[in-house]
């Protein structure tokens, strides 16, 4: 019993330390957006600053039009989960359970696609889009997620074939069809894998450049990542205001990593089955 | 069957949303490229021109400004903009333009000039440039002609490097300030005096660390701050005239290239390893941790900004007396693809800009960079700008011996494999004559991926 509290504190210490350095990053960058440039600057480097400027945060919201990008970054995101979620879990159940032609040729398909490096499909995405009239509008940022990305098709199909056959049998047996089964079985049951869909999708929205950088032109369309990069010049930058900036944009993903998160630790997959 | 009917129907509502949805987003707003220009009221003379330019969010306000102003000036020219941060704008203008969606003229930065040039995608200026311009009024209309004679782009503001002190560590040590006669020779005498390391002693103690050095004499990196003026001033130099060759391998960069060695190896000059220790390559002099430095106009507001006491003069001489400076001529360029008529709208906003005294002024107080237009140049609007630097005049000299950084089609690939090559003579892991070789070798290569095909 003593050895065993004893093994947990260490277990536990290690993990603190651990915690720890990692958040170091995190902690500079956190005290570099409250310098000076001239303190930022400084060499040799000073951790904590003389004076903590809070006032930096204030200037940057002054600077650009920080609200307007997060409006713009919050509907790109928002509706790019959407459609992540509808469109990858219904295509990864029609993999993981229902029966067509060719099914394992166009899933090889799918895998495949993910091989093809993002930069080859820019301009005909480009070239897409422009056809459809929809260059400067933020259409081009969410839309493609509504068309099932691989990545999403993939982790759905796994986490529908984990699902055992005993619930899709009792639910035919009730009178369900397909689509049914799905909305009403399998959606519920893969909460947690529907919940690290939308963290990866939200988080790879929330940062994205190059795309945005491509489609948008009118600075009141931009969204967070580009309208804190346009807040610096091309030879001189408040980079302090800017560390504050990006700062400022990471709470929306914290707020979505915590309410995602309740559904990581609920996984009853096994309920019900004797 | 039946039962799949609740699925398809599902779906094909869902898609209806998505075309409904997608088809409004876009706010009644028509797209540059696809919109035909309003028609007015004399049947048609109405063009919209679609300019593209990188800016920051000061620059960005009085960019407005300005083709708010040449809009009223041409109510039959409607301009209309789109921007990026700098570092985003070449990779959307690079989309654009393979997609055939560019702007109708946009700002190059100088050192991409040529690369629009000679991959076909801006327009050659000559006729125009000859028919509506003085090239005696204006600095730099030579930046970006080409070996033909054709140009290809108009100048909208000028960066020249010149070499910044920081006065107060001159001072400090009891230092002369340089002068305009200095070789690199007498910079590195200097600079050795004004290098300190942890203990305090300096560069030509007894005992002093190279590795532990706390102040530079010089701070130094890349090309246009860095090697490129160097290798000019000693006689030596990356490509030939026309830009298409190599000429690395010569006695002259190797003398060159044993001044900047030695410097770094002595801790005088800061090496590729010593900048990482600073938050950016820019960072080094704002910060007072090194008494001098190459630099171009645009560095002189980091320097203000950091408070800093100091001024400018002439770059070193090499030793055979030659002198040359960096330039860098962002540019106006017009697309090639564009229309007769939305080009020759294109080509009256770069007169605009050129020759009204109004906006040059006006762009100069930014304080970005040397105005083209001589008058304004030479004028109190630039060279009583602001209380620092006071020697502003030197960055006007230094057009006179100016040379572009041998622009051409493949500028960043080549710098890249020049760069690689450099940094390993510069951290002592190859000989110079080898780093030489290599990057003779390896520029070369680059350079015949592209001409010799």
């Amino acid at each position: 019993m003593k050895y065993k509290l004893l093994g947990r504190g260490i277990a536990y210490l290690l993990i603190g330390i651990s915690s720890l350095i990692m958040l170091v990053p995190f902690a500079t960058a956190l005290m570099n957006s409250l310098k000076t440039y001239r303190e930022y600057t400084t060499v040799p480097p000073r951790w904590i600053p003389e004076v903590f400027q809070w006032s930096n945060y204030a200037a940057v919201f002054k600077l650009g039009n920080i609200g307007g990008y997060t409006v713009n970054s919050v509907i790109v995101a928002g509706l790019s989960v959407a459609g992540a979620l509808l469109s990858c879990s219904m295509v990864g159940y029609a993999f993981a359970r229902l029966r067509f032609p060719l099914k394992s040729a166009l899933f090889v398909m799918v895998l495949g696609t993910m091989m093809i490096p993002a930069v080859v499909i820019i301009i005909p995405h480009f070239m897409i889009f422009n056809e459809l009239n929809m260059l400067d509008t933020l259409t081009p940022l969410w839309v493609i997620e509504w068309l099932a990305q691989p990545f999403g098709i993939f982790l759905m199909r796994q986490a529908f074939m984990n699902i055992p056959k005993e619930y899709e049998e009792a639910a035919k047996m009730e009178g369900c069809n397909p689509f049914q089964i799905y909305w009403r079985i399998f959606i519920p049951m893969a909460r947690p894998t529907l919940a690290t869909l939308a963290i990866f999708t939200f988080m790879g929205k929330w940062n994205e450049i190059l795309t945005p950088v491509i489609y948008l032109t009118s600075n009141e369309k931009y969204t967070l990542p580009i309208g804190i990069l346009s807040l610096s010049g091309q030879w001189t930058g408040n980079e302090q205001l800017m560390i504050a900036a990006a700062l400022v944009s990471l709470v929306p993903i914290l707020l979505v990593f915590l309410f995602a998160e309740k559904y990581f630790v609920q996984n009853h997959n096994m309920a019900g089955i004797k | 069957m039946k039962k799949r009917k609740g699925l398809y129907s599902w779906l094909a509502a869902l898609l209806l949303v998505t075309v409904f949805a997608s088809g409004c987003s876009g706010g009644g707003q028509k797209e540059g490229g696809a919109a035909s220009p309003p028609k007015g009221e004399d049947g048609g003379k109405q063009v919209e021109i679609l300019l593209g330019y990188y800016s920051s969010d000061s620059s960005d306000a009085k960019m407005k400004e300005l083709i708010d102003r040449f809009e009223e000036q041409h109510p039959n020219i409607k301009v209309k903009t789109q921007s990026a941060p700098y570092g985003q704008f070449y990779q959307k203008l690079d989309t654009q333009i393979a997609a055939g969606q560019a702007p109708d003229v946009w700002l190059s930065d100088g050192v991409y000039v040529m690369k629009y040039a000679q991959r076909g995608a801006a327009k050659d200026l000559t006729d125009w440039i000859v028919r509506d311009l003085k090239a005696e009024d204006y600095y730099g209309l030579d930046f970006n002609k080409d070996a033909e004679g054709r140009y290809w782009g108009v100048p909208q503001g000028i960066q020249v490097g010149v070499l910044f002190y920081n006065k107060d560590l001159f001072d400090k040590a009891g230092v002369d300030y340089p002068t305009e006669d200095w070789t690199w020779e007498d910079l590195k005498s200097t600079a050795a005096k004004l290098t300190v390391d942890a203990a305090g002693k300096t560069a030509e103690d007894a005992g002093f660390d190279p590795a532990s050095v706390n102040q530079f004499g010089l701070t130094f990196f890349s090309i246009t701050e860095g090697w490129f003026s160097v290798m000019k001033s000693y006689g030596g130099g990356v490509l030939d005239e026309k830009a298409e060759n190599s000429i690395v391998n010569t006695p002259e960069n190797k003398q060159a290239f044993e001044w900047m060695v030695d410097g770094m190896q002595r801790g005088i000059i800061t090496d590729p390893v010593d900048l990482k220790s600073f938050q950016s390559n820019t960072a080094v002099f704002p910060s007072g941790s090194a008494a001098m430095r190459i630099g171009i106009y645009a560095r002189v507001q980091a320097a203000n900004e950091a408070g800093l006491n100091y001024d400018v003069t002439l770059l070193p001489k090499g030793p055979d007396g030659k002198r040359v400076s960096p330039v860098i001529a962002n540019s106006w360029v017009i697309n090639q693809k564009s229309s007769d008529k939305k080009a020759e709208a294109a080509w009256e906003w770069i007169k605009y800009w050129a020759t009204e005294d109004e906006v040059q002024k006006q762009w100069t107080e930014l304080g970005e960079a040397v105005p083209v237009k001589k008058s304004v140049a030479q004028s109190d609007v630039f060279l009583k700008a602001g209380e620092q630097p006071a020697n502003r005049k030197a960055f006007l000299d230094s057009l006179e011996f100016a040379q572009t950084l041998d622009n051409n089609a493949v500028w960043e690939e080549w710098v890249g494999k020049f760069n690689e090559n450099a940094e390993r003579a510069f951290l002592g892991d190859a000989t110079i004559d080898q780093a030489l070789s290599d990057a003779d070798a390896a520029v070369q290569t680059v350079l015949d991926d592209f001409y010799k095909k």
